[in-house]
């Protein structure tokens, strides 16, 4: 009922291409905004650090993953690598001497030249072929952390992460990660906004829906994807430095193992597919809910005073987590975000929905 | 008469694009050989045969998309044989496609703007920095992109997704998305394939304002021989791959060859 478009004209074409168009969204946009400002006064310490902080720095992530899998169309399979290779090089840049700010462009950079590099070779295949590929290129990073010391510490082995610090000043606090993660969260959600209505977005769903079409209007296909390859690179470079500094305080190859690529991928298709809201639905949904279950059944075995053996316990919320997954799918294969803008339009037009186009 | 001399009015001298002994091959299947003709500025060439006669092939000949095995392809008097489809669009070549290209999932407006895509120069930087970096180029360019909305009567369905057009508007999209890229040379593969008598009269008229209003020169495939008569100052006919007749469309529907490709010989 608050979505409303009627009433809002355009006079000018800067303004019929403004990101938010209809006046809630944009309302809610600032919202968020501010509640995310906000948060440290609001939000107890311990989910501050332990909810809030992991779910922007993976939806930050996401969003990487998602300009390559949802814009471009290429489906990755090898993102924690990416990560991996920006967490680590970010981390040697410090430990070297080098402050956290240039650390992290460095591990931005260096995730973006390994992640074109691989995808210059990668891309010469489509589909399901460029998805074992990028497959493959996990493997070799899990190998190449598992065997070489000199970057992991060896087998089993972890990097302690330095001291995070930005402009000289050292950030030791919860409320100090949480703006730096909350701060490159809107960084990355800025850019991604921005691509609904450029021309480098327009060029990257050409290239996703026909690339021969996209060809004849001029788009070089080869170029926008390795172009998408090295900017989501980037991204995840960048998102797996701060995760290491802030977060988990010590880099290891587990961090940034197989299982949790596909983990990723699964924010992604569960939020949707170049969805931006949905990327943040969807690592809210596979971040946080298995806690959430998990406490639920806890409680629920508690209440109705059932004696639940340990290793049941475990294994009910990686099931009802499952099912889920499976259940938002059936219901909207294009995820979350696809389901918010269902109900959103639906609003749009209520109580006179039968105007629903 | 007067229809004549009111079309040819547009035609200039010399040769647009010049295709000559164009043969391509697929394996041991020979689809096009021996093809020649010219396209003089600001003509309308019409381009028929029956299915599998070789204008699609020709057309992705000329497009970059199956570079000729032999022969030349002149834009302006340079060789463009064997470029690739993405250059030949810088080129001033644009084209629609015999089963609709149009990107699903985007609006019209969307749609329209990618054919402005070689005026542009889009970045990551730029687009994170859009306020300062794109929002000039973008709204140059939608104003361009107004214009030949406003052209082909596109204004009220401009928001609306492609996805789920009529053919005819999907058509017409396609054909607005080519003229935005200011084309010397517009190929159309079939642009009323499945329209019916009124929509093939607007689709018509509109190649014909195209013509007089933005100046280019078109290449036309059809099936439609009404629409062919109607509006083409030249055509030429294919085969099996070859030419077997080419010129004034009076003289082309009237060549015994063709009247034996399409109706069929007299036998006995």
């Amino acid at each position: 009922m608050f979505y409303r478009l009627s009433g809002v004209h355009y006079d000018s074409f800067a303004s019929d291409s403004r990101i938010f168009k209809v006046p809630a969204d944009r309302n809610l946009a600032v919202f968020f905004l501010l509640f995310g400002l906000a948060a440290p006064f609001i939000i107890p310490s311990l989910y501050l650090n332990s909810y809030m902080l992991p779910w922007l720095l993976w939806t930050a992530a996401a969003l990487g993953l998602n300009l390559v899998t949802g814009w471009a169309g290429q489906l990755h399979l090898g993102y924690a690598a990416v990560m991996a290779v920006g967490a680590y090089s970010a981390v040697h840049a410090v430990r070297f001497g080098v402050p956290w700010e240039f650390a992290l462009l460095i591990g931005g950079l260096a995730s973006s030249v390994i992640g074109s590099l691989f995808a210059f070779a990668a891309l010469r295949v489509k589909g399901l072929y460029l998805a074992l590929t990028t497959l493959a290129m996990q493997f070799v990073m899990d190998w190449v952390l598992n065997h070489s010391p000199t970057i992991s510490g060896g087998s089993h082995a972890s990097l302690q992460s330095p001291t995070f610090a930005l402009l000289g000043q050292e950030i030791t606090s919860d409320v100090g990660y949480y703006y730096v993660g909350f701060g490159w969260c809107v960084l990355v959600t800025i850019l991604m906004l921005n691509l609904k209505r450029t021309g480098l977005g327009r060029a990257l769903v050409a290239v996703r829906e026909k690339d021969f079409a996209a060809a004849i209007l001029g788009v070089n296909s080869f170029y926008y994807k390795i172009l998408a390859f090295a900017t989501s690179s980037f991204i995840a470079g960048v998102s797996g430095a701060l995760l290491v500094a802030t977060f988990f305080f010590l880099a290891a190859p587990e961090q940034f193992s197989v299982g949790v690529s596909i983990q990723v991928l699964a924010m992604v298709i569960v939020g949707g597919l170049s969805s931006i809201i949905g990327s943040y639905f969807g690592v809210a949904l596979i971040l946080l809910a298995p806690g959430l279950v998990n406490g639920l059944v806890v409680a629920a075995s508690g209440g109705l005073g059932m004696q639940v053996t340990d290793e049941t316990l475990a294994h009910i919320p990686n099931a009802i987590y499952g099912a889920l997954i499976v259940i938002i799918l059936l219901i909207e294969p294009l995820g979350l975000g696809k389901l918010y803008g269902n109900v959103r339009d639906y609003l749009m037009v209520w109580p006179f929905d039968q105007l629903r186009k | 008469m007067t229809k004549n001399n009111q079309t040819t009015t547009h035609v200039g001298d010399g040769a647009l694009l010049e295709c000559s002994g164009i043969e391509r091959r697929f394996g041991g299947i020979v689809a096009v050989t021996g093809v020649d003709f010219v396209i003089r500025p600001g003509e309308i060439f019409g381009l028929v045969g029956p299915n599998g006669s070789g204008k699609t092939t020709l057309t992705n000949a000329i497009t970059g998309f199956y570079p000729p095995n032999e022969g030349t392809v002149r834009l302006a008097g340079k060789d463009i044989a064997g470029t690739a489809p993405h250059k030949v669009a810088k080129l001033g070549i644009a084209r629609t496609f015999q089963n609709l290209a149009l990107f699903n999932g985007m609006s019209v407006l969307d749609n329209i703007l990618l054919g402005r895509h070689i005026y542009m120069k889009p970045g990551v930087l730029r687009t994170a920095l859009y306020w300062w970096a794109a929002q000039r180029e973008e709204i140059e360019n939608r104003e361009i992109v107004e214009e030949v909305i406003e052209f082909l009567q596109l204004e009220s369905i401009r928001h609306e997704l492609v996805d789920g057009l009529p053919i005819g508007l999907k058509k017409r999209v396609e054909l607005a998305r080519a003229l935005v890229a200011e084309p010397k040379m517009l190929i159309l593969d079939e642009p009323m394939a499945g329209m019916n008598q009124e929509e093939k009269g607007y689709m018509a008229r509109f190649i014909l304002d195209a013509r007089a209003e933005r100046g280019v020169s078109v290449l036309l495939i059809e099936h439609h021989m009404d629409v062919i008569i109607g509006i083409c100052d030249r055509m030429l006919a294919l085969n099996y791959g070859e030419m077997i007749a080419s010129g004034l469309p009076r003289d082309v529907v009237n060549d015994p060859r063709v009247i034996e490709t399409y109706i069929g010989g007299a036998h006995g």
